[in-house]
């Protein structure tokens, strides 16, 4: 007679578990499963669902006192920006300088111009307008450091995937981050991030290789992947760099292109 | 204020309105520090988790979606506020010594009789230390399923876990609770 898991009598306390008349059926009958499930059962009862201090019906209003002077700016969605009557007079001046330039240019086309490469003209460029790439640079920074967020959980994930479960869910998404993640390392080296650009490298191979594992992956394999995770402290990395950003995001003073050397 | 429906409300608010925010804060305050104390199982915890995690939601109000419930999206930033904060404790503190743990509070019998109490006391305490050995994740994913009722794909959407993620965060909880509390059910 097969005996269940104590995963499957967890499941089965906590109702999650599907064709719940089967386990009942064998609990019925076999004395070795049903008395695990008294045990767990038993200790589980003992943890009871605690006392809340209680709060009186002022309270939402004590909070709204204590909050209300450290209430930040709202986040505003991106697209809106461009909506707004100023932006959308800058956007339709600079649309006009464009066609203007564009019209100059074919009428008089410089031979030295031509030669000029696309990096020389943006380094020249980039040095009138400091405000934009601090700007750009702080944007890169908070995408990174959110790309990190959903890295670590997925990590978790990884570390957590138990053998021969199917684990399409997770691949799929891991797949998505890879992708991420490359885009991200490419502008990360162009920001000069390279302890950053370094870290996402690794992201990126390690995610690769669980996105390429059989979706019913062995005991093995996923130990063969989870040891390559844990010998980069590729998890803790991407813990404390997410930090790292998290804290320079808020930095208004130019940063430090060196992130800490722990993490390197 | 001329409000009176929640949509109305939460509109204003997403719009930058205070006083609009604010009823929403006057509404929701008790449940979210209801759930911030089940997670941190302390009650200076519980409020700073309620004030960060409302300070939060009008950051990124812009991010709610209008056909969402807001106590549910509040519920999932609590949550992780809780994690936030018993993970930066842990990190100051590495492990709470037995003189930080507050007793959870047990529910009382009908008939609180001395011995009753004093051994209702003792099994709080215990579930309070073997609660503080949790890691923040797997404490979280077992308060909201033994306590919070709920289910595994809710946690893992409020946790950002997979599902095998929250199982098995769960499955961990549960084996080191009952290393830790199976000697007290011969007493109980």
């Amino acid at each position: 007679m097969k005996h269940y898991t104590e995963e499957d009598l967890i499941l089965y306390y906590y109702d999650e578990r599907a064709r719940r008349t089967d386990v009942e059926r064998h609990l019925d009958e076999c004395e070795t499963c049903a008395a695990a499930y008294r045990a767990l059962a038993g200790t589980l009862k003992l943890i009871s669902t605690p006392e809340t201090p209680e709060r009186g019906d002022q309270y939402g209003l004590e909070v709204w006192q204590r909050i209300r002077h450290q209430l930040p700016e709202q986040e505003v969605p991106w697209w809106s920006l461009w909506f707004r009557a100023d932006r959308l007079a800058i956007a339709g001046s600079v649309a006009v300088l464009l066609l203007a330039a564009f019209v100059t240019g074919r009428w008089w086309s410089s031979p030295d111009a031509a030669s000029t490469s696309p990096r020389q003209t943006a380094s020249a460029a980039s040095p009138a307008n400091p405000l934009n790439e601090d700007a750009r640079q702080r944007i890169l920074l908070t995408s990174i450091a959110d790309h990190f967020d959903r890295s670590e959980r997925v990590l978790t994930d990884i570390m957590n995937a138990p053998a021969g479960d199917d684990i399409s869910a997770e691949q799929r998404w891991a797949a998505d981050l890879v992708a991420t993640s490359r885009l991200y390392r490419q502008d990360a080296v162009d920001a000069g991030e390279p302890s950053v650009a370094s870290v996402l490298d690794e992201l990126e191979r390690s995610l690769l290789e669980f996105v390429h594992t059989p979706s019913h992956a062995t005991a093995a394999r996923l130990d063969e992947i989870r040891r390559r995770i844990d010998a980069a402290s590729l998890l803790f990395k991407v813990r404390v760099l997410g930090d790292e950003l998290r804290r320079r995001e808020g930095q208004d003073a130019p940063r430090s292109r060196a992130v800490s050397a722990q993490v390197s | 204020m001329d409000v009176t429906d929640a949509t109305a409300v939460l509109a204003k608010a997403r719009q930058g309105d205070s006083d609009a925010f604010r009823l929403l804060v006057e509404q929701h305050s008790r449940r979210a520090f209801q759930l911030a104390y089940r997670m941190t199982g302390n009650e200076q915890d519980a409020e700073d988790v309620v004030q960060e995690s409302f300070i939060r939601a009008y950051r990124q109000l812009s991010r709610f979606e209008a056909r969402a419930h807001f106590g549910t999206w509040l519920h999932r930033i609590v949550a992780n506020c809780s994690v936030d904060l018993i993970r930066s404790r842990r990190s100051r503190h590495d492990h709470a010594s037995m003189d930080d743990i507050a007793p959870i509070d047990q529910p009382q019998s009908d008939s609180p009789d001395p011995e009753r109490l004093a051994e209702s006391a003792h099994i709080g305490r215990s579930v309070s230390v073997a609660m503080a050995e949790l890691s923040p994740l797997e404490r979280a994913a077992f308060t909201l399923r033994h306590h919070e009722g709920r289910s595994i794909a809710e946690i893992g959407k409020t946790l950002g876990l997979g599902t095998s993620a929250t199982k098995h965060s769960v499955f961990r909880a549960v084996r080191k609770l009952r290393a830790a509390l199976e000697p007290l059910r011969g007493e109980s």
